[in-house]
């Protein structure tokens, strides 16, 4: 059997105001209980490949206590591991750092290693992706680097900034950005297979070019001298490529078509366990269409919300269409409706907070208002 | 160097009061308070009062109870120099197999794993209790005591007392008399069956006792009368808080249902120091659906409520169908109520189905059982 290796690439991850100002995207809580990372990171261990290297960006400290020792993603086998790979030489140097130097930062990872074929997939598009399909489809091809996509019907509206592929005879013919001008486009779900022969000349060749040249940008510049495989992906995927997608993205698997096609039995999302008791709905609670993780007390009203692990919802409390993060306590009385409230915050009777459904309202981890 | 102090619980019980509820697992191994299963408190205790070598004794049903405590991981006992260790009645040398006959013989026959441990204490605890204990409190109690054995007791009203081992002490809490189940209570003083032996003392009383032919080799009716009667240094040490026995289907019922007023347990941590640690089931958050309704009830992850649900509890990964009603039960992992149907006041056992418009026990006088497992 052919050895393959996973990357997790958050370089390619986006700011998203507020909840990307101390933590990268992938450590950012999804549905109040998991890390965006926890998808990809499933995704790996579901398709047998138990050896990840996480390429990580910026603001590593909320990540490192989320990873742990990976025990929870099934990656604490004494065969493989997760590796965190880090470029301090360019921590400090936006431009330089990109996923070409952290991978030739960390050569030392894929050397050990010796894999057949590298996998690499970003943290902030929220899939269930069996890559091991991928890698055989791969191979079959003959091809030195397949690219996903996804046929996205609504491309006007989402994925916009992401890049699309020409697919011909399943070869790509071209890489372009989504302006959002057309709503069908084949999305690249920035998700490659290379071999490693092929990603490692790849790298040299971007050194050669720019030195400021990330994954993206060589792959689309040397487009016309290589054969990339295109493999289509006709799952679940959605991208969180700012806040507002954030927000949108998360309470969309309020709807069961969403939310089933993710959570399967046949591919379990793990994520770390924090031993908190089942949550506790006392005599006024009214919770309706909602996601809730353990911990939480409620005795308010909660509708079409996504309510964290120790939340606490006061007597007459309404919370509309939000996202409440661990810890945030709201106080009887109090209102909220399109918002976001980070981690610990404290949301008091002074003043309601209302967005709107295009422009959530965002509340800073452990303030008071 | 020896441990301090090594813990050991006796998980063997048969728990037959029950009922269907044990047919496939050990008393310990039984779920409680919606994510929980009984031994964890027992385990959670040791870990938060710093107790970092734990001996757990099984003999009845024990396989899902051994994997479950495992090597402890769960209760954060895996470390380098920290572990938990399923002790299961097994065949030994020259004695050929043997069960444990009794609460001391199982410690008597785990002897030489405590003495590999070399501890200068040893707790012995049961794995049937729902509460939250500092252990180390306990122990340092024994220790400025400098007593032989301390038993912890809680203060019960005179009429349960009879129903339990009672502590006859003095006013410094020193024990003078011991009975059991009696008549006429002298004391209220109710034994917890929470032990703490000064090892060498402890040993000594366990050789002693295996060559007594008459003995039950149990720590109430043998060894501590034995100790007694040796004029040895035994103490009380009194307990405050929740503490419940959860033998039989009743009181299972009831301290689950006590979790929703608001009991001394604290599940909720609220002084963020004595968590209950458990096992993960790698499940969904909890989906409350649009016509749900959910009151005065815990929920866990990984169910998918659409239904009305109050003053119940429901363990991971139950699911309540449209226009289906819950009232006053506890649902097991795994229970499916489905499109209508209605429960009252019931323990629903793991993976049990409730049928579409089926009302169970809609008198509600009885606490009813449903399990796809029988015994008698």
């Amino acid at each position: 059997m052919a050895k393959v290796v996973g990357l997790i690439n958050l370089h390619s991850d986006v700011d998203l105001k507020g909840l990307t100002e101390r933590r990268p995207v992938a450590s950012v809580s999804f549905l109040g209980r998991y890390g965006v990372i926890d998808f990809a990171l499933s995704n790996f261990s579901n398709s047998g490949i138990d050896n990840v290297g996480i390429l990580i960006k910026e603001k590593p400290r909320s990540l490192l206590k989320h990873m742990s020792n990976g025990n929870a993603w099934n990656f604490n086998s004494k065969r493989g591991g997760i590796s965190l790979l880090y470029d301090e030489k360019y921590a400090n140097n936006n431009m330089y750092n990109h996923d070409i130097n952290n991978i030739i930062e960390n050569i030392a990872f894929l050397e050990k290693a010796k894999p057949d074929y590298v996998v690499i997939a970003p943290a902030h598009i929220i899939t269930t992706m069996d890559y091991s399909e991928v890698v055989a489809a791969h191979q079959k091809s003959g091809a030195q680097i397949t690219m996903v996509y996804k046929k996205i019907k609504d491309a006007d509206k989402k994925f916009i900034g992401a890049d699309y592929l020409k697919v011909k005879d399943g070869v790509v013919t071209g890489i372009e950005p989504n302006k959002g001008n057309a709503k069908n486009r084949d999305i690249s779900l920035e998700t490659y297979v290379f071999n490693t022969d092929a990603l490692l000349k790849t790298i040299k060749e971007a050194q050669n070019v720019s030195a400021f040249f990330n994954l993206k940008d060589i792959l689309k510049y040397a487009l016309d001298e290589k054969k990339i495989h295109a493999y289509q992906f006709k799952g679940f995927a959605d991208i969180i490529d700012s806040f507002e997608s954030y927000f949108r993205v998360s309470l969309d698997f309020l709807h069961l078509e969403v939310s089933t096609q993710v959570f399967k039995t046949n591919w379990p999302i793990y994520t770390n366990t924090n031993d908190t008791p089942p949550t506790k709905y006392l005599k006024d609670a009214v919770v309706t269409n909602s996601f809730v993780a353990n911990g939480a007390i409620i005795d308010g009203t909660v509708d079409d919300c996504v309510i964290g692990r120790d939340v606490k919802i006061g007597k007459g409390a309404v919370v509309k269409n939000s996202i409440i993060f661990t810890g945030a306590e709201v106080k009887p009385g109090a209102v909220i409706e399109n918002a976001v409230i980070d981690k610990d915050a404290l949301v008091q009777k002074f003043k309601e907070l209302k967005g709107t459904p295009e422009a959530p309202l965002y509340v800073k981890e452990g303030d008071k208002v | 160097m020896g441990k301090e102090l090594v813990a050991m619980i006796l998980a063997g019980g048969r728990g037959s009061r029950l009922k269907a509820l044990t047919a496939k697992v050990a008393k310990p191994a039984v779920h409680f308070g919606g994510r929980y299963r009984i031994i964890d408190f027992p385990l959670s205790n040791c870990a938060n009062s710093g107790i970092d070598t734990v001996g757990v004794l099984t003999q009845y049903e024990s396989v899902e109870l051994g994997s479950y405590v495992g090597s402890g991981t769960k209760w954060g006992l895996d470390g380098n120099s920290s572990a938990a260790t399923v002790l299961p009645a097994r065949e030994r040398d020259e004695v050929g197999a043997t069960w444990y006959a009794g609460t001391a013989d199982a410690i008597a026959q785990n002897i030489e794993f405590l003495d590999a441990q070399d501890p200068e204490y040893v707790l012995i605890l049961s794995g049937d209790h729902i509460y939250k204990m500092d252990y180390a409190d306990m122990l340092n109690a024994h220790k400025e005591k400098g007593a032989d054995l301390t038993v912890a007791v809680l203060n019960v009203s005179m009429e349960e007392a009879s129903r339990f081992g009672i502590m006859n002490t003095n006013d410094d809490l020193s024990i003078y008399e011991f009975e059991e189940k009696p008549e006429h209570p002298k004391s209220t003083l109710a034994s917890m069956g929470i032990y703490i032996f000064t090892y060498k003392q402890l040993r000594k009383y366990l050789k002693a006792d295996e060559k007594k032919k008459d003995s039950h080799h149990d720590f109430g009716m043998d060894i501590i009368p034995a100790m007694l009667a040796d004029g040895k240094k035994l103490y009380a040490y009194e307990f405050k808080g929740y503490w419940k026995d959860v033998g039989t289907v009743d009181s299972l019922w009831q301290a689950n249902m006590d979790l929703l007023s608001d009991s001394d347990l604290d599940l909720y941590n609220i002084k963020k120091d004595w968590k209950i640690y458990s096992e993960d089931t790698l499940a969904k958050p909890q989906v409350i659906g649009p016509k749900a309704s959910v009151k005065n009830s815990l929920v866990t992850q990984g169910c998918t409520v659409n239904g009305d649900v109050s003053g119940s509890v429901l363990f991971n990964n139950v699911s309540v169908g449209e226009g289906a009603k819950i009232v006053d039960s506890v649902l097991m992992p795994g229970v499916l109520v489905e499109e209508g149907a209605q429960v009252y006041k019931a323990i629903v056992d793991e993976g049990y189905t409730v049928k579409a418009g089926e009302v169970v026990n809609k008198e509600a006088k009885e606490v009813a059982l449903l399990s796809n497992n029988t015994r008698d």
